[in-house]
């Protein structure tokens, strides 16, 4: 059953049949990305267009090539589909849903635990700044992660957040991370990915001799 | 010469007749009829809403309403509820704080959504406004328990204090406790957000028990379910109630003594919070279901064929949210149960699975829009949709105000088609023509938004995401949408021609956001620069824009309409577009 949509106004017809280039639909979801491009070249535009100000005279019918941000496919921050990582802030639950899991230590069910959690599930899913804390100072600090591939750059640059520039020092210290059920855990048990995708918080605590 | 007519009335009569005008676009209006209207009205305004703090300034609210009593603000856009903010954007607080701890020292009321508080503010409120009666703080963040503490210590008149979905740095100061003995004008307290706080039992009986008033008291999480009996027997005059972890081992007789508890609360309307529901303990709540109008259970871990039993229990409701562990099956039990249902939220309790988790499909939204005739709000998290069931809907349900759908793969088509899902949207904004808010998702075209703009001319509030093929898509929103004020977009191939184009549209909505589009920097300068009324913000966390070409589009973009000029508090990665006087059009 369509929808006929039958227009009353006066409006300049658009020639639909402009130069929209398929810029960030890249990598498509379900469907295959497939989007029918075809329009109506009758189609027209309900409504009128604003009497005032327009910085620009909207009109398609020239070819407007030069106008179109070529570079979109270059630029990666506008491409958010990452399939590896998942996408941020999607789907649109709140992320304080997923703190309220914090203090609870007795799942009822795993798939229910994990499901309840999965707000915080994609660490990659919430902002990539996580809080750094030196054992001993007051003050943390914030860092972002999404620059960091592996525990040897991270550590590097926490070492230099921290001015800890002497070996001997930065041999005292191991890495230490609160997980999303609120456990702490040392971070060089763990491979990256598994590091990267459960922690909430990171601490540098002073290795004793243990 | 100053001629006064038959029908001018003394200031004070008309100050009478508008302190029965309580709307605050009534309000708006009345100030606009005339310059002594104007005058008359701004002293008696009472209560001020911003729905925008960097709307204006502090300053200029309480010069021209100097004797509010209340004031509502809101800080950051909608989307910073799903991380697509970056931390430290804005949203503080503290500086109306202190022009109003100055100005006003009469306020009763701050209510605030998506602002940055700090403890610092929160003492200066406790110290500032001696009849201080009530602070709502909704989904606001950057304070602690012993900001709390402050205004429960200082201030007496304290009616109410609810901290709805906030982020509070829990330092375990046993809150409750510092509310003094003497105290007793408590009537609604929500502290379902606090996480590990300690709740001492025995001063939160004793609080409940000296404060008779209370209607609405929402436990957090901490509150184990053997110690609700005593605190509802204490207060048999809720009205609202928000239990803590719905779980413990209990005997059966504390189990009866719980639903005696529960029996004894003729009151009872709303319920909440049942965290960690065990299913065999919900019986308990059957005495006041028959009553009930509100129920959330979006915690509750409990599958369908128990959630079939709750809901059967109650035909009052009117609002429930759920977890999609209901089903189909139980949305169908809803349809036929609760004929006076207005609002529905059903959330996913797996948003990132790729596979669904439960039975839940575009079927159980057609059933409830079909038995439920007074449906019209919608919030419903699903993996498959099609155009017929979204038609269906809109011819069910004519009413809705609310429309918000969410499948959780991006650019999912019609099931059932293939096709994109703009006819079925299109349906609803046309059946619809009360709608007000709609959100979208699903495969979208640029066709959605022909509808959209055709019909949708109520539409106040839109969020687009993943949707349209090209600028067409946004210019027939911008275009046709008379009443809309805010708009966000994430993910969608909407560039400079449709924003620029309809610049003007701009300064008529509260805001815009536009994330990962195709919006070049070159016309955010464009747009900063000749529209001195709208605050044109690039926020990018990469660095300067400036250090890429023009052409390159912005990672995020907030418009926003303002009297207050450039605000002064904005981080590292926030660019606002600057005026530039010498390119502005008349």
């Amino acid at each position: 059953m369509e929808l006929r949509l039958g227009l009353a106004l006066p409006t300049p017809p658009f020639d639909t049949n402009g130069s929209c280039s398929s810029s960030s639909s890249s990598s498509g979801g379900v469907g295959g990305g497939k989007k029918r491009r075809c329009f109506d070249e009758e189609s027209r535009v309900g409504g009128g267009v604003p009497k005032t100000l327009h910085l620009l005279v909207w009109n398609t019918n020239r070819r407007d090539d030069g106008d179109e941000p070529r570079d979109l496919d270059d630029n990666s921050s506008s491409v958010v589909l990452n399939e590896e990582e998942g996408l941020v802030g999607w789907p649109p639950v709140k992320a304080w849903r997923k703190k309220l899991r914090r203090h609870n230590g007795r799942p009822n069910n795993n798939r229910i635990a994990a499901a309840k959690n999965s707000c915080g599930g994609c660490r990659a899913s919430n902002s990539t700044y996580v809080k750094v804390k030196l054992e001993g100072n007051a003050i943390a600090r914030k860092i972002d992660l999404s620059v960091h591939r592996s525990f040897e750059s991270l550590t590097a640059t926490l070492m230099r957040m921290f001015d800890i520039s002497e070996e001997h020092q930065q041999k005292s210290f191991r890495l230490a991370y609160q997980d999303r059920e609120g456990d702490w855990l040392l971070a060089e048990d763990v491979p990256w990915g598994t590091f990267i995708r459960s922690l909430k918080c990171i601490k540098l605590i002073r290795s004793r001799s243990c | 010469m100053h001629k006064k007519t038959a029908f001018s009335f003394p200031d004070e009569v008309l100050e009478h007749v508008f302190s029965f005008i309580q709307s605050d676009k009534d309000r708006n209006s009345v100030s606009m009829v005339c310059k002594s209207w104007y005058e008359i009205e701004r002293w008696c305004r009472r209560k001020v809403f911003v729905g925008n703090c960097y709307a204006v300034s502090p300053r200029m609210v309480i010069k021209r309403f100097p004797e509010i009593r209340s004031i509502e603000l809101k800080g950051k856009p909608h989307f910073a509820d799903f991380n697509l903010v970056p931390d430290g954007w804005g949203g503080y607080v503290f500086p109306w704080i202190v022009e109003m701890a100055g100005a006003v020292p009469w306020l009763e009321e701050i209510k605030l959504k998506r602002m940055v508080v700090t403890d610092e503010s929160l003492e200066l409120i406790a110290k500032s406004f001696k009849n201080f009666k009530a602070l709502v703080l909704s989904s606001c963040e950057g304070f602690s328990t012993d900001g709390l503490a402050a205004i429960a210590a200082s201030c007496k008149n304290l009616k109410e204090l609810d901290l709805r979905d906030c982020d509070v740095d829990d330092l375990s100061g046993h809150l409750l406790s510092h509310f003094p003995d003497t105290y007793t004008s408590l009537v609604s307290l929500n502290i379902s957000c606090l996480g590990s706080d300690e709740v001492s039992f025995s001063t939160l009986e004793r609080l409940v028990c000296r404060c008779t008033n209370l209607r609405t008291l929402r436990l957090n999480r901490a509150v184990p379910l053997d110690k609700i009996a005593n605190i509802l027997r204490r207060a048999p005059q809720l009205v609202d109630f928000g239990t803590g972890t719905y779980a413990a081992d209990l005997r059966p007789d504390s189990y009866s003594d719980l639903a005696g508890a529960f029996s004894s609360c003729k009151e009872l309307r709303s319920l909440s919070g049942f965290w960690d529901v065990v299913p065999d303990y919900l019986p308990a709540i059957y005495p006041v279901c028959s009553k009930l109008t509100s129920l959330n259970l979006s915690y509750a871990t409990i599958q369908s064929p128990e959630l079939i039993k709750l809901v059967s229990h109650c035909p009052n409701l009117q609002r429930l949210l759920v977890l999609d562990y209901i089903e189909d099956s139980g949305l169908e039990v809803l349809a036929s149960s609760c004929k006076n249902l207005q609002e529905l939220r059903v959330f996913p309790s797996d948003p990132f699975g790729v596979e669904p988790n439960v039975s839940l499909t575009e079927q159980g939204l057609v059933a409830v829009s079909s038995g439920c005739p007074k449906l019209q709000s919608v919030l419903y998290f699903c993996r498959r949709m099609s155009n017929e069931a979204l038609v269906t809907v809109a011819k069910n349900c004519p009413n809705f105000t609310r429309f918000r759908l969410c499948i959780i793969e991006p650019r999912t088509a019609d099931y059932q088609t293939l096709e994109p899902l703009d006819v079925g949207f299109g349906a609803i904004v046309q059946y619809c023509k009360d709608l007000q808010r709609l959100s979208l998702s699903g495969l979208l075209t640029d066709r959605v938004f022909e509808y959209i703009g055709t019909y949708a001319k109520k539409l106040e509030m839109l969020s687009v995401a993943f949707a349209g093929d090209s600028d067409l898509g946004l210019h027939h929103v911008l275009s046709g949408c008379e009443s809309l004020r805010k708009l966000e977009i994430r993910d969608c191939p909407f560039g400079d021609k449709a924003l620029l184009a309809n610049a003007a549209k701009l300064e008529t909505m509260r805001s815009l956001w536009m994330s990962s589009c195709a919006v070049s920097f070159r016309a955010c300068k464009l747009l900063g620069q000749k529209m001195p009324r709208l605050n044109v913000e690039v926020i990018d966390e990469r660095g300067p824009p400036d250090s890429r070409p023009e052409s390159c589009p912005v990672d995020k973009l907030y418009i926003y309409r303002t009297v207050a000029g450039s605000r002064f508090d904005m981080p590292p990665f926030v660019w606002t577009m600057e005026d530039d006087p010498s390119l502005q059009l008349s």
